[in-house]
């Protein structure tokens, strides 16, 4: 073979260049760790993820520490859920499939990117930390409504976020004379031990019940409410816990007809 | 051949018509096919540019995705397979100097790859009906995009038109092969002429990636189309899409490819620099553009990330006989300047016939292909596909390959060919040099658009990229920026789009011309008696070939079907535009209101 | 071949063989391709990439904090 010097060292530039971006994507997975969407979220048939484990109620959970694991179904042309809440500095790993046909699950401006295929789940770990707001879009053509098909991800401060749930069960009227349960449930998603203060505030008073509920349980409070001590007619109440609050209106009612005499009892 | 007579009556025409008129006939109705379909898709992609920039929308975004279904296969498949065709049974019968051996048999191939366009084109444009047609107890659509991956399902003749189509361009190759052999059997001893060569080795894969659709289309698509299987594994599916969905851009690269190497350094007044060097290249092609297809899903699950660094390996590879091009074609390129009388370090550019509008719009669309290059590398790299997967970049990328590279190749060279076929002369050779310039602005300021907005991801495949819960982050300019120069390059490639056609259609319908030049192709500097017998072992090539592809491929498709099954978990298909409740698509246009 | 290969343009002054023909003009331009590709793909990687996290990284640490 005839060989032109020049070309000669053409060809050993362009090893050389070939052999740079190899070790340059190397380097991306060694150094800081970079991993590929691979075959570890395992497969799943599309007509079964309502009875799945991880996919029947998809959301985020707490594994531990700042570890968080965020479960989400795509389908033409939304994501369950379509918002998406975790802390900053934490660790969250996303399991992904789809309930029809092929979409993508891409956080908009980062390289949190992958693809969603029936039958399969996509298992990427993505580190947060800092806080930010994020779209998610769906960028694999997925049928004539593609282009609406977006979430959100939205990555809070450490000290804003928990994973506490708060609901509350009250009656709506009570018979003068009569006491009444005002139910607080408050559920902790987070493995750790909450400690908080559950407050009641009903006409003008107040109270308030420390409460430790469980990692990953709940507990409920109850607040007897003495309708003597309203008087009749309408008071709001609000239950609060940290950031939650749940509010309602209790009417205390004149009792039907001669149960009226069973009260008496002044409210001065 | 030295004697071959035209030479010897040097006044008489010897254009490709006057030597091979059957042969003739039929490569003007592959371009011809090749420009009805260049005409369609390119004018779809003007509606795109338009639509989802926003700047005007006059169809519903549902309908987008059909007209990109459309510009996809009338463009990528259509448009590029049938000038390949036509190109190749040119480069066959030129440097063989004799002609195919039955005529008939070539008609044969061109009139099924015709059916199967047909097909196919009444299975996507169906999608524009407000309600289509039952065939075969189904409604016509196929607004399944130019990768129909399953689930999303398109009508069986959408299947069985680019069955056709492909079965024909197989038959194609089968005619090559036969003329070669005959050629070979008159002539034992001489070393396969560099274009045959081309043609050959490019045949070669491509027989070896179809192979993977074929596979896709009729054993799983088809007949679940059909409703006799009653599912499909869609990684499957996909990943033999893609065994076969990087080599075809490779396999409609190769015309451009040959057109550098045999025509730009003729054009620019010189000789190829080296044959041997050319067919190396080609021999890398044959043996790695088929087992890298993993490339396209670097972000699929389901494949372990090992098979992923390997296709990546071979990828990068491939970068290698594409350098090596870059190299061979400028050097070329600069002989011929030289020749012509250019000097100096880079002066000798000045020398080059820049008034030619065959090679202005062959070294443009090399130069685009330089930069494609670039972003081709980025694709290449497997991790950084986090970051451009999907993206416009994308769009940007191929844009410049088979959008320009070889798009803009072939509209150069039909400036050659169409009168090489007809035997008149070009119409108007200052519109064309207008048109080929056209074409390389309206793509710079399009494709650099695209490119960029990729990069803060921008999504592909998109009717309206305008989102109700967030806005994209441009580091450098604006989207309506952006989007304006889409919008922009989109008019000027349509119109230089229409330039070209005018030129064409006003060239077939002139009068006959005595001053077509006589058909030939580039000498070289160094030529094939330089050149190891061994690279025209095509058997050897092809071997290792399969070799390779067995070894990239057998393991991942292997855990692929061990952990889906063959036919995948009960996975119907889904019809996504003949599936959805109208109510719902009310709703839906009134949050996108 | 010759016969399809020979071409006299009225532009050509001289006629260069393998020997005697420098590509010296295309080493240049080559080179200046290199370097581009070189400073894109170190620009691309590090800047428009690495600095376009949160970035998926690799299981071995949920490995580790879960064990």
């Amino acid at each position: 073979m005839n060989i032109h010097t020049y070309e000669k060292v053409w060809l050993v530039a362009a090893m050389v260049l070939i052999v740079g971006f190899i070790a340059t994507i190397t380097y991306g997975a060694v150094g800081p760790g970079i991993a590929m969407i691979d075959d570890e979220g395992g497969d799943i048939n599309p007509d079964e993820i309502n009875d799945d484990e991880r996919f029947a109620e998809p959301g985020v959970e707490h594994v531990g520490g700042n570890e968080y694991e965020v479960a989400v179904v795509a389908q033409a042309w939304s994501y369950t859920p379509s918002q998406i809440e975790v802390p900053a500095n934490s660790e969250v790993t996303f399991y992904v499939t789809s309930r029809d046909v092929t979409h993508s699950f891409s956080v908009v401006g980062t390289n949190v990117n992958t693809m969603v295929i029936p039958g399969q789940v996509s298992e990427m770990t993505v580190k947060f930390d800092e806080p930010g707001e994020y779209g998610i879009l769906c960028n694999e053509y997925c049928g004539e409504y593609h282009h609406t098909m977006e979430g959100k991800l939205n990555v809070v401060p450490e000290d804003e976020f928990d994973m506490t749930e708060l609901s509350v069960e009250a009656d709506d009227e009570v018979e003068s004379g009569n006491e009444t349960t005002i139910t607080a449930n408050v559920e902790n998603g987070m493995q750790e031990d909450l400690e908080t203060t559950v407050s009641l505030e009903i006409g003008d008073e107040t109270r308030e019940e420390a409460v430790t509920v469980p990692g990953d349980g709940s507990e409920e409070v109850a607040f007897t409410v003495d309708s003597a001590d309203l008087g009749e007619g309408d008071h709001d109440w609000t239950v609060t816990v940290d950031d939650y609050e749940e509010s309602g209106t209790l009417s205390v009612v004149t009792p039907d007809g001669n149960e009226s005499a069973d009260g008496g009892d002044g409210d001065a | 051949m030295a004697t071959s007579p035209p030479t010897e009556v040097t006044a008489m025409r010897n254009a490709y018509v006057d030597q091979f008129p059957d042969e003739a006939r039929v490569i003007k109705a592959a371009f011809w096919s090749s420009f009805i379909a260049l005409a369609i898709g390119g004018t779809l992609g003007l509606v795109q540019a338009l639509h989802r920039t926003d700047v005007f929308r006059f169809i519903q975004s549902p309908d987008y995705y059909t007209v990109l279904t459309a510009h996809g296969v009338l463009l990528a498949i259509t448009f590029t397979i049938f000038f390949l065709v036509g190109t190749f049974t040119w480069a066959v019968t030129t440097s063989l100097d004799r002609g195919v051996v039955d005529v008939r048999f070539t008609w044969a191939w061109y009139i099924m790859m015709v059916i199967g366009t047909v097909l196919v084109a009444i299975a996507i444009f169906s999608g524009f009906l407000e309600s289509a047609p039952s065939v075969l107890g189904s409604e016509l659509n196929a607004d399944v995009l130019f990768t129909f991956y399953a689930p999303l399902e398109a009508h069986p003749i959408f299947y069985i038109g680019l069955v056709l189509f492909v079965v024909g361009s197989w038959l194609a190759g089968v005619d090559w092969f036969r003329t070669w052999l005959a050629w070979r059997s008159e002539n034992p001893d001489e070393r396969i002429p560099l274009p045959t060569f081309m043609v050959l080795t490019t045949t070669l894969f491509w027989y070896i990636c179809t192979f993977g659709v074929a596979l896709s289309i009729l054993v799983f698509l088809l007949p679940w189309s059909l409703g006799i299987t009653e599912s499909v594994n869609p990684l499957l599916t996909r990943t033999l899409f893609w065994y076969f969905g990087h080599a075809v851009v490779y396999f409609w690269l190769m015309p451009a490819y040959m057109m550098w190497y045999i025509m730009l350094p003729k054009f620019s007044g010189g000789k190829l620099f080296s044959d041997p060097l050319a067919r190396v290249v080609f021999v890398l092609f044959l043996l790695l553009s088929t087992p890298l297809g993993i490339h396209h899903q670097y972000l699929d699950p389901g494949i372990a990330e090992g098979y992923k660094f390997i296709a990546m390996t071979n990828t990068m590879f491939l970068l290698l006989p594409s350098l090596l091009t870059a190299f061979t074609v400028v050097a070329s390129m600069e002989h011929g300047a030289r020749q012509r009388g250019g000097e100096g370090y880079l002066g000798w550019l000045k020398a080059l016939p820049w008034r030619n509008p065959i090679f202005t719009g062959m070294a443009l669309a090399g130069l685009m292909f330089a930069a494609a290059g670039f972003s081709g590398m980025i694709n290449a790299g497997m991790n950084i596909n986090y970051l451009v997967h999907n993206t416009w970049w994308v769009v940007g990328h191929f844009h410049l390959t088979v959008g320009t590279a070889v798009a803009l190749t072939f509209m150069a060279a039909s400036y050659w060919f169409i009168p090489q076929l007809t035997g008149k002369e070009l119409w108007n050779r200052s519109v064309a040099l207008g048109q080929v310039l056209l074409w390389f602005i309206g793509m710079t300021f399009m494709s650099n658009a695209m490119h960029r907005s990729g990069l803060f991801g921008m999504p592909r495949r998109t009717a309206e990229p305008q989102y109700q819960g967030f806005d994209f982050e441009p580091a450098v300019g604006t989207v309506g920026e952006i989007n304006m120069q889409v919008a922009l390059g989109g008019v000027i490639l349509t119109l230089s789009l229409a330039l070209f056609l005018l030129n064409m259609i006003m060239t077939s319908i002139g009068d006959d011309s005595e001053s077509i030049p006589d058909n030939t192709y580039a000498g070289t500097l160094s030529g094939a008696e330089d050149s190891p017998r061994i690279l025209d072992n095509l058997k050897l090539w092809t071997a290792i070939a399969v070799v390779l592809v067995i070894i990239a491929y057998t393991l991942p498709l292997a855990s692929i079907i061990d952990a889906g099954g063959l036919f995948g978990p009960g996975i119907e298909g889904v019809r996504l535009s003949t599936w959805v409740d109208p109510a719902v698509i009310e709703s839906l246009g009134e949050v996108i209101r | 071949m010759s016969s399809k290969t020979e071409q006299r343009e009225p532009e050509h002054v001289q006629t260069l063989g393998h020997e005697e023909y420098d590509p010296i003009g295309t080493a240049i331009l080559i080179g200046i391709y290199f370097l581009i590709l070189v400073l894109l793909w170190i620009f691309m990687y590090f800047v428009e990439f690495l600095g376009n996290g949160p970035t998926v990284v690799g299981m071995a640490l949920t490995v580790v904090g879960l064990a």
